[in-house]
């Protein structure tokens, strides 16, 4: 059994494995980090010869010659018609002259890498067709060098390297390879979002790591590393512009490899011109040299490669030019007017369906035909459907339950969590009369179900109507008022979390008298209502605003206080509800 | 809009600021999120948050939520005035780690 994707994250920054992932990866006998795809030990000191200064060439010369496949492969590709030398090359000291230590080091590295995994290494996985992107990507970056001023056979080594932290990735979770068509279907930006999902990590994480820990030079870790974020502010300007070679070079590639070829080569256009001041044109020009060039630098690098599409068959597909050239003015009026008209049959659609949401919510809360004395409330949306609720109920001959709650968000999934909760406190109010318990009841069913974080603040209670007693329980609800005929009682902030959150939570309950005053609860959305003069209500705002309608017969005072607060336009930024609770009638 | 991440002394802070509202809270999960996901302890900087709404808090409770599964830390560092008034009345600063700062978290542990 491979690591797992969480051991893999757990590969620190400085290239080590994990104190505690070695372990357990020896002790339980399996992949041990030896077995991890990397260059052979040989090229890692060749590599980093080369970027000693002063190193003597005869030195290099030695230590390429330890290794007699990889001097074949070396003198093989030097004198390749991709990388052409000025002359023919045919010993290693030669080639050690001729190409100097930076293109030699870049070349070792290629070999070792394209030789680190054998071919059948990740079962049911052809490792030719994650070359033949790498090669991709190898070319295209070194198409770019001349537009970012810098070395083409590093750009080509920064190119074939870039990736190779997701063949680890596949190397480490061999059941994952089934999601290959995928990955290499999308951009390179949603393949990194897929990467997270599969793996836990992504290949530029695991790229850095491990090409820190090989010891790479400064410019390729980097590149491997920042290619989707940009390096850290102190990095030098060379290995900036390589990152940005490499970061244009992965859009370049998947221009032809991935689904939405258009969006790609649009997406190209504006990183070339955005990074090096290429026009679309010049930008089109290099995508189809990459095109032109894969072949050859396969042959070169003796990788395997399918047929490979022209630029112009990618663009055929896109359908871009046929878009530009080939659309007449009328037929693009034509299909201008079926697409309105198709958003309009939408459009009446949705309209449809959110009149019978809002029909369906409405009859959730209490029927306004049917009033019960002494108690009130009113709901306004800011949108077609509500996150905010309230209900009452008889529970015997003088106590009344109640509730009122405020979904986060709004909009219909916050409407449709409003709709289970309401439910839930209708359903199991009937059985439970003690507030406290009711919300930890209902805690818990949400919590089960909740999604995206959702949760729901919430006040509920009982009032006993012959005696004024109020029971009441908040789940992270706003503060309860307490009002007299002339100023604020006493307030009930929540002493417990929103449903939804953790499933054991407690809500203590708080038993007050009403004395001949008011409770009054209600949403955020109350508290937010912007005044005529565009300022927000708020705690103190709202106080008086409650003081000042105090009079008004109770059914008409919840929309007198929200008429005084909405405002002359009635625009409302959240759902807002009110309800009162008069005390002993 | 995107917010930003800084890997720091194990932990990824991911730093919320402005105003953390409908139309951005999206961001503001997927960033929370994404660090999780790559098994990352995650410490939220909200000292530069000026106000947040319920969905803003709701992204906060799903990373709670996705690293108590996931036995991952996720606390809140250096929470503004305008955001712990928030947390404050719906009793969430019960339900969340909120220490002053990174280093408050690293001097007096979890």
């Amino acid at each position: 059994m491979p690591l797992t994707g969480p051991q893999i994250a757990q590969i620190n920054l400085f290239g080590m494995l994990d104190q505690q992932v070695m372990e357990e990866t020896v002790r339980e006998d399996l992949v041990r980090p030896t077995d991890l795809p990397a260059p052979p030990k040989d090229a890692i000191r060749i590599v980093q010869a080369c970027s000693r200064p002063g190193v003597d060439s005869r030195d290099l010369a030695r230590l390429v010659a330890n290794d007699p496949v990889l001097t074949a492969e070396l003198l093989r590709i030097s004198n390749s018609a991709y990388f052409g030398l000025v002359s023919q090359v045919k010993s290693v000291s030669r080639a050690v002259t001729v190409l100097g230590n930076r293109a030699l080091r870049n070349l070792v590295l290629c070999i070792s890498m394209r030789d680190a995994l054998r071919s059948d290494a990740i079962p049911g996985f052809n490792i030719d067709v994650y070359w033949e992107d790498a090669l991709r990507r190898a070319v295209s970056a070194r198409i770019l060098a001349e537009l970012a001023r810098l070395d083409p056979e590093e750009c080509f080594t920064a190119g074939l390297l870039q990736d190779f932290g997701l063949l680890v990735l596949l190397f480490l979770n061999p059941d994952k390879v089934e999601h290959w068509d995928r990955l290499s279907e999308s951009t390179p930006e949603e393949r990194r979002d897929i990467e997270v999902d599969l793996f836990h990590s992504t290949h530029d994480e695991v790229g850095l790591t491990l090409a820190h820990s090989w010891d790479l030079p400064m410019d390729l870790a980097y590149a491997m590393g920042y290619h989707h974020e940009t390096p850290p502010e102190d990095t030098e300007y060379q290995t900036r512009q390589l990152c940005r070679v490499a970061t244009c070079a992965d859009w370049m590639a998947s221009v032809y490899r991935c689904a939405d070829k258009r969006s790609a080569i649009q997406a190209v256009r504006n990183l070339l011109a955005e990074n090096f001041d290429a026009s679309a044109e010049h930008s089109d020009y290099l995508l189809q040299q990459v095109a032109e060039s894969v072949a050859e630098a396969a042959t070169a690098m003796g990788l395997r490669i399918g047929e490979q599409a022209t630029f112009d068959q990618v663009l055929r597909e896109a359908n871009l030019r046929l878009a530009e050239e080939n659309l007449s003015y009328q037929e693009l009026t034509w299909r201008l007017e079926q697409a309105l008209g198709e958003r309009d049959r939408y459009a009446e659609e949705l309209n449809r369906e959110l009149d019978l949401a809002r029909e369906v919510q409405q009859s959730l809360l209490p029927d306004a035909a049917v009033r019960l004395p002494g108690i009130t409330g009113l709901n306004l949306s800011a949108k077609a459907v509500s996150g905010d609720f309230f209900d009452y109920y008889r529970v015997g001959e003088h106590k009344l339950a109640f509730c009122l709650a405020d979904v986060s968000g709004k909009g219909m999934n916050a409407a449709l969590l409003m709709a289970k909760t309401a439910s839930l406190f209708r359903c199991l109010g009937k059985g439970i009369h003690d507030p406290g318990k009711l919300l930890a009841m209902i805690n818990r069913e949400i919590f089960e179900t909740s999604v995206r974080g959702m949760f729901v603040t919430m006040l509920a209670g009982v009032v006993d109507q012959a005696s004024g007693e109020v029971t009441l329980a908040s789940a992270g609800h706003l503060p309860a008022l307490h009002m007299g005929c002339a100023a604020l009682i006493d307030e009930y902030p929540a002493k417990a979390p929103p449903l939804g959150i953790s499933p054991d939570s407690l809500f203590p309950n708080e038993t007050f008298d009403l004395q001949g005053g008011c409770l009054y609860l209600y949403t955020d959305g109350l508290l937010e209502a912007r005044m005529d003069d565009g300022q927000r209500l708020e705690r103190d705002g709202l106080i008086r605003v409650l003081k000042e309608y105090a009079s008004v017969a109770l059914s008409e005072r919840p929309r007198a206080i929200t008429d005084a607060v909405v405002g002359t336009d009635g625009v409302l930024e959240d759902d807002l509800t009110l309800m009162i609770i008069e005390g002993k009638r | 809009m995107t917010f930003p991440v800084e890997d720091k002394q194990g932990f990824s802070v991911v730093i919320l600021n402005g105003e953390v509202d409908l139309n951005n809270s999206p961001d503001a999960r997927k960033v929370i999120l994404t660090c999780l996901k790559k098994m990352k302890h995650v410490m939220v900087d909200l000292s530069n948050v000026e106000y947040i709404d319920s969905s803003g808090v709701a992204s906060l409770v799903e990373g709670f939520q996705y690293a108590r599964t996931n036995n991952l830390e996720f606390g809140l560092i250096g929470v503004s005035e305008a955001a712990m008034s928030v947390l404050r009345l719906a009793r969430l600063d019960q339900v969340f780690k909120i220490y002053a700062s990174l280093e408050d978290r690293l001097e007096n542990g979890s």
